[in-house]
């Protein structure tokens, strides 16, 4: 069996089922309202604060594109929970690990794609609104938040996709990573000190600052959220592995 | 190469023992019909032999090799487990599309099993718009996609009209005689027995027959009356002498073997022997049945009779 016939067996799983293509394209088309909606209407008041963080500013629509990425990464994997359809899939792919290591890597490459689009397209977007206040992406650290923001993205819906698997459940899931996101991580984030840099998503969201404050620098901020994501999924992997489908 | 193999297959979930050393061989070119009562461990067994759960100990083989082990599986195995398995929100053609294109199979053989499992017309609408027969087809359909060697169906006819159901045994019929292992597990025995060439019958995990057929149908369909009479030490004698076996009951009747009532009536007429009750009581194949695995949950016994 060839690794390749397994990732177009996946690939057809993401495209047929419109929760999990639509979550994908979510990413950008959710991103990019909220870019235009905000730079339109409060953008260049936004950048007059002489406090604000205006590269910060310009990926401020990822916090909701990160929501579709989570929610990609979830339904991507419930799928397979619903109604012993795992059992069916397992029975076409009995070894376990290509197809854990198939579906995960197709994740990953479309939520990637999907994020370096948005997260580019975001910036460049907002940024046609701001007239003589924009940025372009010679500005310092601008093309690496871009990029980065891009990669962010990608490592939430893993993350989401290797606790799914642990859970079963996008239920499960959602409801515990979006209110963190929202909330605890929002609120904690400002209050705590370093300890808070290392939160999956404060630390991965790092990277989007131009001069990154804390414990960590913007790579290394990316690189904990990375360990998150790969945590979830060894956690993902070993409990596909031991239990009974 | 193409035969199923269970040795000595032990399965505990948590304290509970769903499958207690089970042995058996499905053979091809022949239907085995896989009964026992819900919960008798069928599903258990098969889930085993796809390697979706781990045995607690014991194996189970297809060919000689562990299900896992087969380089694309579904041309060599054909399982329908439960027929809600697939996804609603795929249209059916796509949730066969990502099952062959897995073990190297393309869009042409789609469209044939679509075809031959009646769903031709319906390969474009999302499952979830199907009815239970037409579920249980397209499960049968992801079974028939590799023109596999060995066929397993968990209670195929669930959910199928008397169409479906005649067209499905039709088709494990033609499966077995084109030469392929066709295993159908059921909680039906008058369902069975109007398909299957063998019997394995499990109750509470166990092997409790493992035999063909006609020699099930033959073990079971023995003549016997019911007969009560004022005068039982006389109707004893006299069966005696005509060699017949008259087994005293609780509630003073006899029962006698392999005898027909009217053969008694008129034996007992001649002697002038008075009959207050006659009856035939042949026993149906369901209650042959049911006799059979009751047993088993009282008294957990295994028995193994050669096909």
């Amino acid at each position: 069996m060839a690794a390749t016939a397994v990732l177009h067996s996946e690939w057809i799983k993401i495209r047929s089922v419109r929760s999990v293509s639509g979550s994908l394209a979510a990413i950008l088309l959710v991103t990019m309202a909220i870019t235009v909606l905000t730079a339109a209407t409060v953008g260049r008041a936004e950048a007059d604060d002489a406090g604000a963080e205006v590269l910060f500013g310009a990926f401020y629509a990822l916090n909701f594109g990160q929501i579709a990425a989570i929610g990609f990464g979830a339904t991507a994997i419930s799928t397979e929970y619903a109604n012993g359809a795992l059992r069916v899939s397992l029975a076409a792919v009995p070894n376990r690990t290509r197809f854990f290591a198939a579906k995960v890597s197709l994740i990953g490459a479309a939520a990637l794609g999907a994020g370096l689009v948005t997260s580019f397209g975001a910036f460049l977007v907002g940024q046609s609104f701001m007239g003589e206040d924009a940025i372009g992406l010679g500005e310092p650290g601008a093309l690496r938040a871009a990029f980065g923001g891009g990669v962010y993205l990608a490592l939430m819906a893993l993350f989401a996709a290797g606790l799914t698997f642990v859970s079963r459940s996008a239920v499960a899931v959602l409801s515990v990573l979006i209110p963190f996101i929202l909330i605890v991580s929002f609120v904690v984030g400002d209050v705590a000190g370093s300890a808070a840099d290392y939160l999956p998503d404060r630390a991965g969201q790092l990277v989007l600052h131009q001069y990154p404050e804390g414990a960590i620098g913007p790579w290394a901020g990316l690189a904990v959220t990375a360990a998150w994501a790969a945590a979830a999924l060894l956690a993902g992997w070993w409990a596909l592995k031991r239990r009974d489908a | 190469m193409t035969s199923i193999d269970v040795h000595e297959l032990t399965k505990d979930y948590g304290g509970t023992r769903a499958v207690d050393h089970l042995s058996f061989q499905v053979r091809p070119g022949r239907v085995t019909g896989f009964l026992g009562p819900n919960g008798a461990g069928k599903s258990t067994t098969m889930r085993l032999l796809l390697g979706l759960d781990r045995p607690t100990s014991g194996t189970a083989t297809i060919g000689g090799q562990p299900y896992a082990a087969l380089p694309e599986p579904l041309r060599h195995v054909g399982a329908l487990l439960d027929p809600q398995a697939a996804h609603g929100a795929r249209t059916a053609r796509n949730h066969l599309l990502a099952l062959a294109v897995s073990n190297g199979l393309g869009a042409t053989r789609v469209g044939e099993v679509l075809e031959e499992t009646g769903l031709g017309h319906v390969g474009g609408r999302r499952i979830r718009t199907f009815s239970l027969g037409m579920r249980q087809r397209l499960g049968i359909a992801a079974a028939l996609l590799g023109d596999p060697a060995v066929v397993m169906l968990d209670e195929p006819s669930n959910g199928l009209d008397p169409e479906g159901i005649v067209w499905i045994r039709e088709l494990m019929r033609r499966l077995a005689r084109e030469g392929r292992s066709v295993l159908v597990s059921s909680h039906l025995m008058n369902e069975t027995s109007s398909f299957a060439d063998h019997l394995i019958v499990l109750g509470k995990g166990r092997l409790l027959a493992d035999l063909p057929m006609r020699t099930f149908l033959e073990s079971r369909s023995r003549l016997r009356a019911r007969v009560r009479t004022t005068e039982p030490a006389r109707l004893s004698e006299l069966l005696g002498r005509e060699g017949y076996r008259a087994v005293p009951g609780e509630d003073g009747s006899w029962t006698v073997e392999d005898v027909k009532a009217e053969e008694i009536g008129a034996m007992a007429a001649r002697e002038g022997i008075p009959i207050v009750e006659l009856m035939d009581e042949n026993t149906t194949l369901e209650q042959a049945y049911l006799d059979l695995t009751a047993a088993a949950t009282e008294f957990a016994s295994a028995g193994r009779q050669e096909g």
